[in-house]
Formats: structure tokens, C-alpha cells, sequence
């Protein structure tokens, strides 16, 4: 579980304390959390639901910010930014996968790839570029003018991978990409990620329950363990 | 893609709300509309009245006559520059329902004072010479294909003449343009002379004097000192601007204006709760949407934004469908009340209007929407509970 020291960090979550209100109660979802990931890598977090996977992933997409501590991306702590910064910075730095895709029904599957760009100086001409060579990348060039109610699941979530890919980002964050597919189209969108990281360098931290999809991960991250072996280090490191 | 087409593409998702909500905006555009041109008709005759013109008329009622030597001892009065006189003849051509304004003037002056009536010199003074001459509108001498020279029989429901017949012989002597356009050119006038010469009864009686105040002297002081002089007299009476004196003629239609136009903010205001309505419901089906634009990186005020423009779209097209309804409504109903009620339209003005409201409704209505886009949290939105 140890990051390869000789890689450059992408990402480090340092100390993160995150809580939440429900109703009297703080709930605590992590205590002091630390984490490295190293750019380049495909890391899997697995674990029972309830400990927080997608609170981290949240935190690491700056989707959320934690209680305390510091998410660290790249060069830059990204908890401290404004909301329009943190907008800009997830626009250039981040590409999302969720269980549901999220596609706009309204938009043909270019339109949705096409949506990140409108947040680039691209013009008109150049993001469709972008978008159908995205769409070419995951396999779905030739179901580029399709509603999403037109697409399988599989096509859908295809979609959602070229969107997250279209603005280049280094690091691609997905939250149970094949929650929703059967197991032959679950293993296509693994092998698709496992392209891109593998090809194209992108980071991939992956939230997962399924132990077939962490077998396309480079680093698998049991959360349980991996919790209860920073409160074993802590523990030596103050009786020590 | 950019976000003009997101908000086109987002306004037809649901085609039959968004319908019958362009509906609603429509027909209360229309409303505003329609009278917004009635209003027009009401009140365009009155701004443009000469200020310095005073209308003196019997204390009781219009119906009541004055006597005619009223016009000599209002001229004496300081501040006064020239006084003219008219009766209200009542008549019509062959049938009761050719209905005219015909008014019996004196015709040494008022063609003088009431310098918005143009016609050619030698008219005018043909018309002074001809004791039948008959001055009229270019838009009644189009109706009935009358030029000068005719000779025209009107009828008066009021007036018999001395031969026991209520039909009196006119030669048309004059055609006058208005600067006012074709709903001021129905008006016909004679010789006053010829009138109370003419008539079986009420022989030096006017219905009305019109006074003209020097442009130097005080309007209102001017009309009390003319009021005072009959003040104790059986012709007492009471003067006016001719402004004032319109505005109180149409005091009936525009209290109505009122009416209607209260009618209208309601209509507005319940229209507003609907489109709300609209926008706040269409805006929670795509929350989701939403959190996932922001987490692609799209800001608060990108989304609200887009709220806005699709709000501002969907009131400024029933915006447009209305007023354009109610253009086309208005060019009929101006043509069947076009002696009743003559320049019924729609001026720019009331364009202008209907774009601030637009605005306005558009902001109101993206208020909602736009506090729950800006307080929306993509993680609970997106659900991180694992």
C-alpha cells in the first residue's frame, strides 16, 4: 500500500478530518486521513459501504471540502480555493465518472461530450473536434448524433468516460463506474480506463465494490484495512 | 453547442409545459396589449390639444345652450385674445346610422384658432363666402366620394329648419387634411349663420363658446374671471381648458381603463406565480443535472444564468405571440370602432413596456431557482454516502 516514493505525488490528502451533522449527531467519516497517490496510477478504493469511499473521492474531486486537513493536487491545495476557482480548477484538472452517468437527456452524446469545452476558449469548429475524437476514443464515433435514451448503459457510460476525457485532465475520478452493467460491458469499461491510464498516463482513482474491476487497478486500496492500519501506526508511533 | 442552444434545448424539454405556460404569458401580453391601444384612443386626442384654448360651456349640462352675446362679453375680458362659438348640429346622411359630427362654427374665426384643420386658402374662403359651404374631413369625403362643389342634404335628429323638414341642403365648399391622421378628419362644419338663421328655434344659442387665452396671461385666473361674470345669470357657466374638457368626456372609458387594467395586474401577477412555478419545478428535475454541471465546472452563475435566459425566452416568445395577437385583433377592432372610438393602436411606448416587464418578470421568476442553484451541494446532490 505504500506509494512508489520515486513517482511524482498527484495526489495527497494530508490529515483530513471530515464530519458531518445528522440531525444531533456528528457523524465522523474520516479521522485523520492520510493518503498518496502518484501520478500515472489506477488506484482502486474498495471497502463496505458506509466508510466513506465517495466522501474521499468527493474531497479529492473538490466536490467537497473536508472538516480539516489538506487535499493536495498536483502542486496546488485545492481546500482552500473559492467556490469560482475551484469550478475553474476542477474544469482543467478533473474528469468525473459517476454510477449514474448524468448525460443530459436533451443533448445527442457529442452535445454532452462537447458540455466540459463550453468552459474552454475553444471555438465552435475546435470543440467538436475535441469531442468527436473523444468519442472516437471510447468507441462511440458512430453513435455521436444519439440521445442517451437512444444508448445501452454500456454506450451510455462510454459517453460519460469521453466526457470526462474531452478537457485532457491529468486525473480521472469515477464512483462505481460499472455499478449499473453486466459483467461483459462492465469489463469493456474497464479495459477502457486501463487504456487510458496505461496509454494516455491518466491518473484513476476508482471507487468500487466489485473485486473483478480492482483487478484492472495497478493499487487496490481496502479502506477498512487501510484505516485500521493508520490507526495501528499511530498508535505504535505514540507508544513508541 | 454553446448556451444559447443548452437553454433552447433545456426550454423544449418538456414541450406541453412549456406551451401552455407561453400560453398564459401570451394571453396576458394580449390583455396588456389591447389596452394599451384602447388607451391610446382615450388619450392621444387630449395631449395634443392647444393648452391656451378654453371651452365655455352651460354650468348644468353640455346639453344646455348659452346665449350668443356671451361671445362678446368674454372678448372683453383682460387675457382674452379671441372668442369663437360652435353648436352640435346631430346629424346623419340619408340613414340614422350614417351617424356624423357636424358642428355649426363661426366662421369668421374658428378656422383661425383651430389651425390644425389644413385646407387650401381659396377653400377656406370660398367656404366663408358660401352661406351653405360645408367644410369636411378627407377621410368622410373619401367614405362617400364627395369633392367640392357638392351638393350634399344632411339631417339633423335635433334641428328642424324653418320649412318644418330636419334636412338641410350643404354644398361642399372645403376638404380639410388633420395633422392628427384620418380618425381627426370626420368632422363636418358650416356657417353658424346659416344655422341660426336656418333653425325654427333657439335662435342665438351656441352650444359652446371656445375662448383663446393670450399666451402671456394665467389659463385658470383667465377661466375663473369669465365663470364669475354669468356667475349670477340663468346661462351660469363653467370653463375649461379643452384639454380638461376631453379628458372628462373620456373620464367614463378611462375609468374603464382603469378597470381593465387592474384586471390586468392581476392577470400579471398570477401569471408570474405560474411561471415561477414553471421555472422552479423544471429547475428540481434536473438538479442532478445540475450538481453534474457544477462538477464538471461549471460555476453557480453559469447555471443561473441559464435559468434566467430560459425564463427570459419563455416570457419574451408570449411576449411577442401576444403583441403580435393584439396588433392584428386591434386593426379589426380599430375599423369597427373607428367612428366610435377613432385611434385605437399600439405606440412604441408600449413596446418599451412590454420589454421591462419582460425583464422584470424574468428576474422574478429566476429569484427561486437561481437561491437553490447557488446553494446546491454536489455531494449530497450526487449522493456520497458509501
Amino acid at each position: 500500500m505504500q506509494t512508489d516514493n520515486q513517482n511524482k505525488i498527484a495526489i495527497e490528502l494530508k490529515q483530513i478530518n471530515k464530519s458531518y451533522q445528522k440531525g444531533s449527531n456528528n457523524v465522523v467519516v474520516h479521522d485523520n486521513f492520510n493518503l498518496s497517490i502518484a501520478e500515472g496510477e489506477f488506484v482502486a478504493l474498495m471497502g463496505p459501504s458506509g466508510l466513506g469511499k465517495s466522501t474521499l473521492l468527493h474531497l479529492i474531486g473538490g466536490l467537497d471540502l473536508p472538516t480539516s486537513g489538506s487535499v493536495i493536487i498536483g502542486a496546488q491545495r485545492i481546500d482552500t480555493l473559492s467556490e469560482g476557482k475551484l469550478s475553474t480548477w476542477r474544469a482543467e484538472n478533473i474528469g468525473f465518472v459517476f454510477q449514474s452517468h448524468h448525460l443530459l437527456p436533451v443533448l445527442t452524446a457529442q452535445g454532452n461530450v462537447e458540455l466540459p469545452l463550453l468552459l474552454t476558449p475553444l471555438d465552435n469548429k475546435q470543440r467538436k473536434q475535441h469531442a468527436s475524437l473523444a468519442l472516437r476514443l471510447v468507441g462511440m464515433e458512430e453513435r455521436a448524433k444519439h440521445l442517451p435514451k437512444e444508448l445501452s448503459g454500456g454506450q451510455e457510460q462510454r459517453v460519460a468516460i469521453a466526457r470526462a476525457i474531452v478537457s485532457d485532465p491529468k486525473i480521472i475520478l469515477c464512483d462505481e463506474p460499472t455499478g449499473n452493467l453486466d459483467r461483459k460491458t462492465a469489463d469493456e469499461i474497464l479495459s477502457l480506463l486501463t487504456t487510458l491510464n496505461k496509454d494516455y498516463g491518466k491518473t484513476i482513482v476508482m471507487v468500487t465494490h466489485d473485486l473483478r474491476a480492482s483487478e484492472y487497478a495497478s493499487r487496490v486500496i481496502n479502506l477498512e484495512q487501510y484505516i485500521d492500519a493508520g490507526k495501528q501506526s499511530q498508535l505504535s508511533a505514540v507508544e513508541g | 453547442m454553446n448556451i444559447l442552444q443548452l437553454v433552447w434545448v433545456n426550454s423544449f424539454r418538456k414541450k406541453t409545459r412549456f406551451s401552455l405556460t407561453c400560453l398564459s404569458v401570451m394571453i396576458a401580453f394580449f390583455l396588456f396589449s389591447i389596452l394599451a391601444g384602447i388607451n391610446h384612443a382615450l388619450t392621444s386626442n387630449v395631449s395634443s390639444n392647444n393648452q391656451y384654448r378654453l371651452l365655455t360651456s352651460h354650468k348644468i349640462s353640455l346639453a344646455r345652450s348659452l346665449p350668443l352675446n356671451y361671445q362678446q362679453k368674454i372678448s372683453a375680458l383682460a387675457g382674452v385674445e379671441s372668442v369663437s362659438y360652435v353648436s352640435w348640429f346631430g346629424g346623419f346622411f340619408k340613414d340614422e346610422t350614417n351617424q356624423l359630427a357636424v358642428l355649426a362654427v363661426d366662421h369668421n374665426n374658428y378656422f383661425e384658432m383651430f389651425d390644425e384643420y389644413n385646407m387650401p386658402a381659396g377653400q377656406l374662403e370660398q367656404w366663408k363666402k358660401t352661406r351653405t359651404g360645408l367644410v369636411i374631413g378627407q377621410a368622410i369625403a373619401n367614405k362617400y366620394g364627395w369633392k367640392v362643389g357638392d351638393r350634399v342634404p344632411l339631417s339633423s335628429s335635433i334641428w328642424m329648419n324653418r320649412d318644418g323638414v330636419f334636412t338641410w341642403q350643404f354644398t361642399v365648399a372645403a376638404i380639410y387634411q388633420s395633422e392628427g391622421g384620418a380618425s381627426d378628419e370626420k368632422q363636418m362644419f358650416f356657417q353658424h349663420a346659416y344655422f341660426d338663421k336656418g333653425r325654427a328655434y333657439a335662435r342665438n344659442m351656441v352650444s359652446w363658446l371656445t375662448p383663446k387665452v393670450d399666451e402671456q396671461a394665467d389659463v385658470d385666473e383667465v377661466s375663473q374671471r369669465i365663470d364669475k361674470l354669468f356667475a349670477n345669470s340663468n346661462g351660469a357657466t363653467r370653463t375649461t381648458t379643452e384639454q380638461v374638457f376631453i379628458k372628462e368626456r373620456v373620464q367614463q372609458f378611462v375609468d374603464m381603463a382603469m378597470v381593465i387594467k387592474l384586471v390586468v395586474i392581476a392577470v400579471f401577477f398570477t401569471l408570474l406565480l405560474i411561471v415561477c412555478n414553471t421555472m422552479v419545478q423544471s429547475n428540481r428535475e434536473r438538479l442532478n443535472e445540475s450538481a453534474m454541471m457544477k462538477a464538471l465546472g461549471f460555476s453557480s452563475r453559469f447555471l443561473i444564468a441559464q435559468v434566467y435566459l430560459e425564463s427570459f425566452f419563455l416570457l419574451a416568445l408570449g411576449a411577442l405571440l401576444g403583441c403580435l395577437s393584439a396588433q392584428l385583433c386591434l386593426v379589426y377592432v380599430s375599423h369597427l370602432f373607428t367612428d366610435f372610438l377613432p385611434g385605437i393602436a399600439i405606440d412604441n411606448v408600449h413596446y418599451f413596456d412590454v420589454i421591462v416587464l419582460v425583464f422584470i418578470a424574468a428576474t422574478l421568476c429566476s429569484l427561486l431557482p437561481a437561491l437553490t442553484l447557488k446553494r446546491l451541494t454536489i455531494s449530497n446532490t450526487l449522493g456520497a454516502k458509501a
